[in-house]
């Protein structure tokens, strides 16, 4: 049994009357301990499904399941599954110190021993101890993604949603990001379901990946199939070609 | 003094309250660098100190009458700002009187704002029917004229300093609860508050721990500009009777009883009115000099 199971899934904002079919009918399975990405260009709704899991969009048609289990937006969900968000500039709380943020997950959900934790966490993330007192404006956008990301493992998830996670820093500081999630991930045994635009990320860090576009699925490969450049729709490939470059290096 | 100043600006505080105090600290450096904001900073400090010294600095009792010796100009010995219509000091008066002015500010400070922040953020946070029923009560609030509707809840009430601070406070809110609501709906929707819902956390929880501190900001702006008018509509009050009663020395009721001689003996009535003059322009300055500290948008420059 797989850990995620989505059932043609359908996201339908309205606005003004108007209404806005963001995801249409896309099936998708990930299993324990696998890296499963999603690739698409902009709007292709894509994050749309990892908000649609965390309860952020109007699901409108189809099933999520967690562990087997119709999805409950309660606290159990959030000791099961957390994310990190795109934006690491827009996703910290500007006038909460680190510690701040790092223990309202503990608090919320009572669990003791707060000190240790955040430190431990702060070390896990590699970020210097002495930090635990700054404010978000002290730190770079690498160091808030860390910030970002310790925050989501506070509560020792097992599944963790990375929505473009390394899009909005630097090249250089993209890499130690996703070396830092490669390895926490090994480490906790961590599921992931991970969006981006860019397919050298998804090569690097995902067994398994499906291609959307216009807020369908178009195919889904394996890392293999990713490697040996066998897909079979012309869109697939233009993305593929399109960052070919990279994904040899 | 140089290892505190270095305590306070450490970029790796090592416990909470150092990270508030050298935030609080770079605010006040941003802060003195504006002289007009000094200046209002200045004149509410000697506020606070006439108030805290007031036995020491007034030169007479403020209710003792002294019927020979009523109407004297200003600049009379003994009586540099001049005596009433029953000879009490006007000097006098005017500093037991600032402690009747900081009392009502501060109990307005604290209620107004408070009711203000809870009913916006509220609102602002569930949105749909709860967002409507308590805008349109904040409509209703607004849609009536401050003094007007002062004046209603303390004749209803009964006069007094007490009631006057209720009516001035139950007055006072829409504005606070209109700011507070703009600001939730530019932050509601913010990641940090997805990730803090995703969490697990309550309303509640969003509500003060999360949304609170970014509106806080624009409502102490509003605050310590509203404080000019809150310090007129108590002295409006007492000009009318219905705020402090004779004998306290509360300003307006001061300005009240000088109308009576405005053309002849024009100090009575001009000394406390000077005294509400200065007092409120203390507030507006600061009040500005905070938005330039306090506003990330102003700030940005």
């Amino acid at each position: 049994m797989s850990l995620i199971e989505i059932d043609d899934l359908s996201v339908t904002f309205t606005a003004q009357g108007r209404e806005v079919r963001a995801v249409q009918g896309v099936s998708l399975r990930v299993d324990v301990r696998e890296s499963f990405g999603l690739v698409g260009e902009s709007g292709s709704g894509k994050s749309t499904i990892l908000r649609a899991i965390c309860g952020l969009a109007p699901v409108s048609g189809g099933s999520i399941r967690i562990g087997g289990e119709v999805l409950r937006h309660d606290r159990a969900f959030a000791r099961r599954v957390q994310m990190v968000f795109q934006d690491p500039y827009a996703s910290l709380h500007p006038r909460h110190t680190l510690d701040r943020t790092l223990s309202e997950p503990l608090a919320i959900h009572g669990i003791g021993g707060a000190d240790q934790r955040v430190m431990r966490a702060l070390e896990d993330v590699g970020l210097p101890s002495s930090f635990r007192f700054r404010y978000p404006h002290q730190l770079s956008g690498g160091q808030r993604q860390r910030v970002a990301i310790a925050r989501a493992l506070m509560l020792e998830p097992e599944i963790l949603l990375l929505d473009e996670p390394t899009s909005a820093l630097d090249a250089s500081v993209q890499a130690e990001v996703l070396n830092l999630l490669a390895r926490l991930r090994a480490e906790r045994g961590l599921t992931f379901l991970m969006v981006s635009h860019d397919l050298a990320v998804i090569d690097h860090m995902c067994d398994r990946v499906l291609v959307m576009q216009h807020g369908r699925a178009v195919e889904e490969l394996t890392r293999a199939e990713l490697a040996g450049a066998r897909m079979q729709t012309d869109y697939a490939r233009s993305l593929f070609e399109a960052s070919a470059d990279r994904l040899m290096g | 003094m140089t290892t505190l100043t270095q305590w306070l600006r450490d970029p790796n505080p090592t416990s909470r309250r150092q990270a508030k105090l050298g935030q609080l600290w770079l605010g006040w450096l941003r802060l003195k660098r504006n002289p007009l904001a000094m200046a209002g900073l200045v004149i509410i400090g000697l506020l606070l100190v006439i108030a805290a010294f007031a036995p020491v600095l007034a030169t007479h009792d403020p209710i003792a009458q002294n019927l020979q010796n009523r109407l004297q100009p200003p600049l009379t010995p003994g009586h540099w700002l001049g005596t009433d219509d029953f000879g009490r000091d006007i000097w006098s008066r005017i500093v037991y009187g600032s402690r009747i002015t900081l009392y009502i500010i501060a109990l307005v400070a604290v209620t107004a704002p408070l009711i203000g922040l809870m009913v916006g953020t509220v609102a602002g946070y569930f949105g749909g029917w709860v967002d409507a029923v308590l805008m349109r009560l904040t409509d209703i609030f607004l849609a009536f004229p401050r003094l007007i509707l002062a004046l209603a809840l303390v004749a209803v009430l009964g006069p007094g300093i007490e009631n006057a601070v209720l009516a001035i406070a139950l007055t006072a809110w829409p504005p606070y609860a209109r700011v507070a609501r703009a600001e939730t709906l530019t932050v509601r929707n913010s990641d940090y508050i997805a990730a803090v819902r995703l969490q697990g956390a309550g309303a509640g929880r969003i509500i003060w721990g999360h949304i609170v501190p970014m509106c806080l900001p624009s409502v102490i702006i509003r605050v310590t500009l509203d404080m000019a008018g809150v310090i007129l509509i108590a002295a409006g009050l007492g000009f009318l009777g219905l705020g402090a009663q004779p004998p306290l020395s509360e300003w307006g009721l001061m300005i009240s009883a000088g109308r009576k001689y405005l053309f002849e003996q024009w100090w009575v009535a001009t000394m406390p009115g000077l005294a509400i003059f200065i007092v409120s322009l203390g507030f507006n300055l600061l009040g500005d000099g905070l938005r330039d500290v306090l506003d990330p948008r102003s700030a940005a420059k």
